[in-house]
Order: C-alpha cells, then structure tokens, then sequence
C-alpha cells in the first residue's frame, strides 16, 4: 500500500466506489468458476441459478482493504461446506470431518475467490486472513454485488459487500 | 462543530487536534477509550471522534462497541485511525459501527477529504 | 529434492503437494509449516532446496519470512503461491527475493512452468 494517504487516489477519482461501479457479476462468477475448476476439478460446475439457501448455512470471508474497502462473503448450507470440504481433500477426506477441516477448506476457498476478486479492484489493498462462521452483516445495500450459483445442485451464494455505511445525505 | 481525538499517543493527538481546529472544529482530547468515554459521560459530545486502534485499557474497538449501544450517542461520526500493520482489522471496526477510517501516516488534505465527503465540514472550508 | 510448503491451511498444503506430484515431481521430500514463523524455523532446521509459500499467514507472513532469510544472509531458492496475483504482488514478492509467484487457483501446468528451471 501507499506509505502516505495523501487522499490524492480520492480527489483523482470516484471520492468513494461503490462495488457495483467496480466489477460485475460476471466476473465474479467467473472467478469463483477458475476456483472451483482447479481446486475441486475440471468438470465441476457453477451453475449462475439462484437457489433457496438452507436454514443451517456456514459463511467463509476475507477483507480487502483499500480504495474499496469490504468483504468477499461465501454463504452455503452446512452439508454443502462439508461436501466441498471432501472434494477438496480428495483421497486423504477422513471418514469424519471435523469443523476444522471445514474451517479450512470453506476458508481456503474464501481466500482464493477473495484474493482473485480483490485483484480485479483498484490497489494497491491488503487481503486478511480467512473467517468462517456467521456472515457479516450487510452494511450498504448499494455497496453489494452478490452472485448465486448451484454447486451439485445445492446452492452457493457469493457477496462482495462493502464495508463502509452510506454517506450521509447532502445538506445543500 | 466538536471533535473528540482519542490515541494513547500524545504526539499523535497534538497532530490530529492541529488539524481538525484548523479546519475550525473545536477539540477535545483523551488518551485511551475509557478516559473518551468519560469525557462523553461529562455530556461533551462532539460531532466527530477520531479513535487510535492500538490502545491500552480500552482499545478502539472496544470504545467503539460502547459508543454505538448508547442511543444519546448515534448521531456521533466515528473515525478509526490505524496504522498499515493493523489494517486488514478495519473491517471490524466497521462492523462495531465505525464510520470511515484512515491509515497513518496521513495528511491533513487526506483527512480533510473524508471529513468533506462525510459533510462534517464548516461550508466555507469545504470546496 | 527438499522442499518446504508453507500455507497456514492444511487442506492447501496438500493441495500443493499433490499438484507436485501430478506435475511429475514426485520424487522429492516434502517438509510442511503452517505459518512464517513456523517456515522460518524449518528453514534453518531442516535446509530445503526451495520452499513454496503463501502469502498472507497469522503469526508471519510469507513476505516477512522471505525477508528475514535474505537479511540473514539465506540464498534458498523461494516462490509464492498465493491467492493474490496482481502485477503489485508479483514487484513485491520479486524486489523481496522471491523467484517466482504462482497464483491460485493453479492447475498442475502452472506448477510445471514455473517450476522447471527450478526442480530438476
């Protein structure tokens, strides 16, 4: 990151981005496609279809901080967390997962979409280290791109949400 | 407008105060969450609280957390102040209810451009 | 051949050594660390000839553990393997001393091409 926040990157461009002006869904999904591709394998799907979220979900983030500053969420039910986590481990998946092999995987996915969205922003910006657990709250409903896609049939959702509230209304 | 500068730093505080009554806000100063809270418990409560992350006694996540669960105190703007090796932990932060953040070092012109943005500047200051 | 993955996620770290061995080197000793501090140590205990690390882990992060080896004075071969890999990453982890910085998701043509000058 730059050594000095002059707010020179501000006053030079849009005082402050919103997600929708930044990237699309598109590229999300496409994104999330390469991540599941590479890591779980060549002939998995992503199928661009919403789907009804179970009433047990499991959420996995990590933060960018910068220009734009915010979230890449992934929400999906916990047996859905759980099946991922197995293709992910392959052959060495343990009779048993525990919640932190999940963690892990449901978090290491986090980190590959987030880091691949996070270099499709502006920068420079910093990335933190994964969390798993209850997602965080949407802050600006016009600061979120969300994308919904079927994984085997289940559903998978992916937000990028903006971590900054609205700005107050002009007084003018 | 009243601005409240909370850092455990008093180096840090001269420089921000400097800033903010430069820019024509009237400062008040506290050295940890806890002493800032006194100060809001005295009833001076400003417009804006510019609060260190890395504080003892009470950290300025822990001060913006009980800011937020009192009602008197919502029309408050918080600005967190952290610095580049803390940054990926703004985002809780903002969660708890902070409002803006920025990064040290920084310049007045940096900080002046938030405040803009934020409509805490004194019309015939802002451009 | 030995050579030291560094990612604080274990299910990563056998990702990365299964791509090793689909990319054909498979006949090399594998040492793991979950963190910097954790790859630092191992450096000095067990003297890989290269280490693969992430980027971003708690305690150390990948960065920080490539400068403390090159400041005191370690030459051993290191690439990324990160999930961040803007053109910005790739100067940082260069002017650090990183040889090389492969981006996930990574297929196992990926590992090839950045590694074949570097495993023989």
């Amino acid at each position: 990151m730059s050594t000095i926040d002059t707010g020179e990157r501000r006053r030079s461009g849009d005082a402050r981005p919103v997600i929708p002006e930044l990237i699309d869904e598109a590229t999300i999904q496409s994104i999330a496609e390469d991540a599941w591709t590479a890591l779980v394998g060549e002939d998995e799907l992503l199928l661009p279809m919403p789907g009804e979220l179970p009433d047990d979900v499991l959420s996995s983030w990590v933060d960018v901080v910068g220009p734009w500053t915010g979230t890449v969420v992934l929400t999906t039910g916990r047996q859905t967390a759980a099946e991922l986590t197995r293709a992910l481990l392959w052959d060495s998946a343990p009779e048993l997962l525990d919640h932190e092999d999940v963690a892990d995987a449901f978090g290491e996915i986090a980190n590959v979409v987030g880091g691949n969205v996070k270099a499709a922003l502006p920068g420079p910006s910093a990335l933190s280290l994964p969390e798993v657990g209850a997602a965080p709250a949407v802050r600006n409903s016009a600061d979120v791109c969300r994308v919904e896609v079927l994984w085997r049939g289940e559903p998978l959702t992916i937000s990028v949400q903006g971590a900054l509230p609205p700005l107050p209304v002009s007084q003018h | 407008m009243r601005a409240l500068v909370i850092d455990d730093s008093r180096a840090m505080r001269r420089i921000v105060s400097s800033t903010l009554e430069k820019l024509g806000f009237e400062v008040n100063q506290a050295g940890h969450g806890r002493e800032g809270l006194d100060v809001l418990d005295g009833g001076w409560v400003p417009d804006l609280v510019t609060v260190d992350w890395n504080m003892p006694v009470m950290d300025g996540l822990q001060f913006v957390s009980a800011v937020r669960a009192n009602p008197a105190w919502r029309a408050m703007t918080i600005m967190m102040v952290t610095s580049e090796s803390e940054h990926t932990q703004i985002v809780r932060a903002l969660a708890a209810g902070a409002h803006e953040y920025v990064i040290k070092p920084f310049t007045a012109d940096a900080l002046r451009d938030k405040l803009a943005l934020l409509g805490l500047l004194p019309q015939e200051v802002a451009l | 051949m030995k050579i030291l993955v560094a990612d604080d996620s274990r299910v990563m770290r056998q990702i990365v050594i299964r791509t090793l061995r689909q990319a054909g080197y498979d006949d090399h000793d594998i040492v793991e660390a979950e963190d910097g501090a954790d790859a630092l140590a191992k450096v000095s205990s067990e003297q890989p000839d290269l280490v693969l690390s992430d980027w971003n882990m708690p305690n150390m992060t990948g960065i920080e553990c490539l400068q403390a080896m090159r400041s005191s004075g370690s030459t051993v071969p290191f690439g990324f393997v990160t999930s961040e890999g803007s053109a910005e990453m790739r100067e940082k982890a260069a002017n650090a001393g990183a040889l090389f910085l492969i981006a996930k998701p990574f297929t196992e043509d990926t590992f090839k091409e950045h590694l074949d000058g570097v495993i023989a």
